[in-house]
């Protein structure tokens, strides 16, 4: 008895060890926020779902004071986090906070720059060379050239005029403009964004910058500078490396900027850009094309488990994005034999659920006739003699059965 | 046999007799007269056309124009309103009314006489209607992309082949100076030797998502339509938008193949070969009917060295063209009559008699009409269409599968890869079937 109650202990001892790893594992992330012209109280614990999601972040939240507030009680140490994640546009920090900042970013901390983060703090020079480029504030030719691309070609803009302004919110088309950077690599060179601000004439150093990708600002979508502006940035600053999304415009409940799958992809694989110098994240399979946008209501990837209990619901009234996550599966898969096997029983389970529709099942003998193999063959001879499923199954078969 | 002493019974009938019209007593296809291919300059060619769309519509006006030219006498439309403005297109140039009219294209080519039919129908038709013309001896001006899969294209070749057909795709292209130019250019190495090749194809659009199924308005044979693909509810999305579903078409990918990687085979020397090795990815929709490849981006390895890469033009540097690159320098070409070079001397470079010169035409459509004539071939023959699109094709598959693609240009076959060998075909739906040779 005593030797398995030890046995226990020395089990739950390796258990709490290896959850202690893993929570090691995640780069201690801070999140600040607490003054925003936007909604910081619904955008901040979407980001750190956001973050924390991928598992490679192990986030907080740290709420300044309100505006108006003693801001010299805001004093957080920067040093212990390797990334920080600013949803802040608001009072200016103590001259201590900034310049613990300043060496916190000198010394190669990350940074994500989010939204109307890059309003704030007009007056403090090294956070302006850390965005890159900002908005409002009084900002004007003073601050640094407008930057922008026109016809495709890069324009560094020193006219005068002011800094920032978005027409009506809109779905637009973000175009990657550096596809080999790790951030955006495997990416489409083109993708449609969830309704949001369209951040233009942002102005500002824009030293050390990369445009990783634009979005035009058309003034016939309601008011627009008919540049590509930039939405998507790196900019290092000493050792430290700086990921900047204009985007994400935050709704009481997030709303479509924050839940396009999009936004959310490149906030999760810049996050870690700034961390570490490098992406590992692959890139999940609802990424936005250019065909629409892809709103995450939960802001979770659909996994292939959820897109197959969901699958054989499919009518022609609804949505095909469980097969085209299925889809996306196949593919990953590249021929890997056991792979598909795998997802080949999967669909023959739900061939052989009488709950399934009709139309389920057509879609899915559609997949089969091509990945399938033998395994499949009896439960699709089952479905010739079923009317509604004649032509899918002998079409299936008769791909299935080439020599 | 059978079927020529068939084509000997003379269509009699009496054009109408209007003022300022062409007055032919008898509308008779040259071809019938015994005179075996080669038609009289003076004879009109006696046309058809299958398919009266947007493109079929297009090639009409275009066939209209021509000076000594065609006579069309007959069109065919599984939509009636189609069918329609097509008679009255050709009853409208002729002053007559005479022009007639079927919705199936078996009855249309059962009962009709002519020297030649202008084909444009969705891809998935493809493979049965150029084999069924070819099988009537028709000579045919036929839409790119000549298949939607591997084994329909190559069923389209061997019909053509075998009935000693002339044959001239849609890939009108060729017969434009500036792309003969470059084609040229890149032939006789004015680039050096052709290392590496840059295909820019039109980026996909945005969806529409689900749409809501509906009745099948009254002038549309919706089943005809489908023919050979897997019945589908009808959704108000036929003409024009099948080639952004891929039960009909490979999207912008396949649609523009027979152009700008026509015009790259052309100027390469791999108008009769295709990729040892092709490997790529797309991007696809997440939903929505619309389920092309809005993004394609995939590289081609030929046995002699040369690499292609193909792509949707936002993912390149000179976008949308063809740019041959050679170990000198390379020559780029697109419409617009754009072409350049990277030194601009490399286009004034002067093509000497005893190099290769490219078939040369001035007019797509004449160029077919004159070879109907003279029973020579066209600039845009089958086999090359088919291997401009067979280089879409195992790009599409490549994507499908995720996989690196090999293939045996010779053998026309996938090598050690029987998974992805499905997909060089897609089955027909019952009772529909490929016409054999």
């Amino acid at each position: 008895m005593k030797k398995q109650y030890l046995f226990l202990i020395v089990i739950a001892g390796f258990l709490t060890f290896f959850s202690a790893c893993k929570k090691e594992t995640g780069f201690k992330t801070l999140i600040i926020t607490g003054q925003n012209n936007h909604n910081w109280k619904a955008s901040s614990p979407i980001l750190k779902q956001i973050l924390d999601e991928t598992g490679l972040f192990t986030s907080e939240i740290m709420i300044t004071p309100d505006k108006g507030g003693d801001m010299s009680t805001f004093s957080p140490d920067f040093s212990k986090y390797k990334l920080v994640v600013l949803d802040y546009n608001g009072d200016s920090w103590s001259d201590k906070v900034k310049a613990g900042f300043t060496e916190y970013v000198k010394n190669g901390g990350g940074v994500v720059i989010y939204h109307a983060a890059d309003n704030s703090f007009p007056e403090w020079k090294e956070y302006n060379e850390m965005t890159g480029l900002g908005g409002w504030g009084n900002r004007s030719e003073k601050d640094g050239p407008y930057v922008y691309y026109k016809n495709n070609v890069l324009v560094t803009d020193t006219s005068a005029g002011p800094g920032g302004t978005h027409g009506k919110r809109r779905e637009y088309l973000v175009k990657t403009r550096i596809t080999d950077h790790p951030i955006t690599k495997g990416l489409p060179s083109r993708w449609l964004h969830g309704n949001d601000e369209l951040y233009s004439l942002l102005r500002g150093p824009a030293k050390n910058m990369q445009i990783l990708a634009t979005a035009f600002a058309d003034s016939a979508a309601g008011g627009g500078t008919m540049r590509d502006e930039p939405m998507l940035m790196t900019i290092t600053y000493g050792n430290g490396r700086i990921f900047h999304t204009a985007m994400g415009h935050a709704d009481e409940d997030g709303g479509p900027a924050m839940q396009c799958a999009g936004f959310i992809t490149t906030l999760q694989r810049g996050a870690e850009w700034a961390v570490t110098g490098s992406v590992t994240q692959p890139v999940p399979s609802d990424f936005p094309s250019p065909a629409g946008t892809v709103l995450r209501s939960d802001y979770k990837e659909m996994t292939l488990e959820e897109a197959m209990a969901n699958i054989g619901g499919y009518d022609i009234a609804k949505s095909t994005k469980y097969l085209t996550c299925l889809q996306s599966h196949i593919r990953n898969l590249a021929g890997d034999t056991q792979g598909l096997l795998n997802l080949e029983k999967m669909i023959v389970k739900v061939l052989n659920n009488s709950e399934a529709t009709v139309e389920a099942k057509k879609l899915l003998l559609r997949e089969l006739s091509w990945m399938g193999s033998d395994y499949s063959v009896p439960a699709i001879k089952d479905l010739t003699s079923n009317a509604e499923l004649k032509d899918e199954a002998e079409f299936a078969l008769s791909r299935l059965q080439t020599k | 046999m059978k079927n020529k002493s068939s084509r000997r019974e003379f269509v009699k009938r009496s054009a109408a007799v209007v003022a300022g019209a062409i007055v032919l007593p008898q509308i008779i296809p040259s071809s019938a007269l015994g005179m075996g291919r080669r038609i009289a300059p003076s004879d009109r060619i006696v046309i058809g056309a299958i398919g009266t769309g947007s493109q079929g519509m297009s090639n009409m006006r275009d066939f209209l124009g021509l000076k000594n030219g065609v006579q069309f006498v007959a069109v065919c439309d599984v939509d009636a309103l189609h069918l329609a403005k097509a008679k009255e297109t050709v009853d409208t140039a002729y002053k007559n009314s005479d022009c007639r009219t079927y919705g199936d294209y078996r009855e249309f080519l059962e009962k009709e006489k002519l020297d030649a039919v202008s084909i444009a129908l969705p891809d998935h038709w493809h493979g049965i209607i150029y084999s069924a013309a070819a099988n009537k001896k028709l000579n045919v001006y036929g839409e790119k992309p000549i298949c939607r899969t591997i084994k329909d294209g190559q069923n389209i070749v061997n019909s053509v082949k075998k009935n000693n057909i002339i044959w001239q795709t849609g890939s009108w292209q060729r017969s434009q100076p500036h792309f003969h130019r470059g084609a040229e250019l890149a032939i006789n190495g004015r680039v050096g030797k052709i290392k590496y090749i840059e295909v820019g194809l039109p980026d996909g659009n945005k969806g529409i998502g689900t749409p809501p199924v509906k009745d099948v308005p009254a002038e549309l044979n919706w089943e005809m339509w489908l023919g050979p693909a897997l019945k589908v509810p009808y959704r108000g999305v036929s003409h024009w938008d099948w080639r952004w579903i891929l039960d009909y078409s490979g999207g912008q990918l396949t649609d523009w193949a027979g152009h700008h990687i026509d015009i790259a085979n052309w100027g390469a020397g791999l108008e009769h070969t295709g990729p040892a090795e092709i490997s790529g990815a797309g991007v696809y929709p997440v939903e929505g009917i619309f389920n092309v490849p809005v993004e394609y981006d995939f590289l081609c390895k030929y046995a002699n060295g040369i690499e292609m890469r193909v792509a949707n033009a936002s993912r390149l540097p000179l976008g949308m063209g063809t740019t041959w690159h050679g170990d000198l320098g390379w020559v780029h070409v697109d419409r617009g009559n754009v072409i350049s070079a990277s030194d601009p001397k490399i286009l004034n470079e002067v093509i000497g008699e005893n190099e290769i010169r490219l078939y040369k035409s001035e007019n797509h459509w004449q160029n077919f009409i004159d070879c109907v004539r003279s029973g020579k071939p066209a600039i845009a023959p089958v086999e090359v269409a088919y291997r401009a699109i067979s280089v879409a094709l195992l790009g599409e598959i490549a994507m499908t599968t995720g996989q690196t693609i090999k293939w045996d240009p010779d053998k026309e076959e996938i090598i050690g890869n029987p998974v992805a060998s499905r997909l060089l075909n897609r089955p027909y739906r019952q009772p529909w079937t490929l016409p054999t040779v």
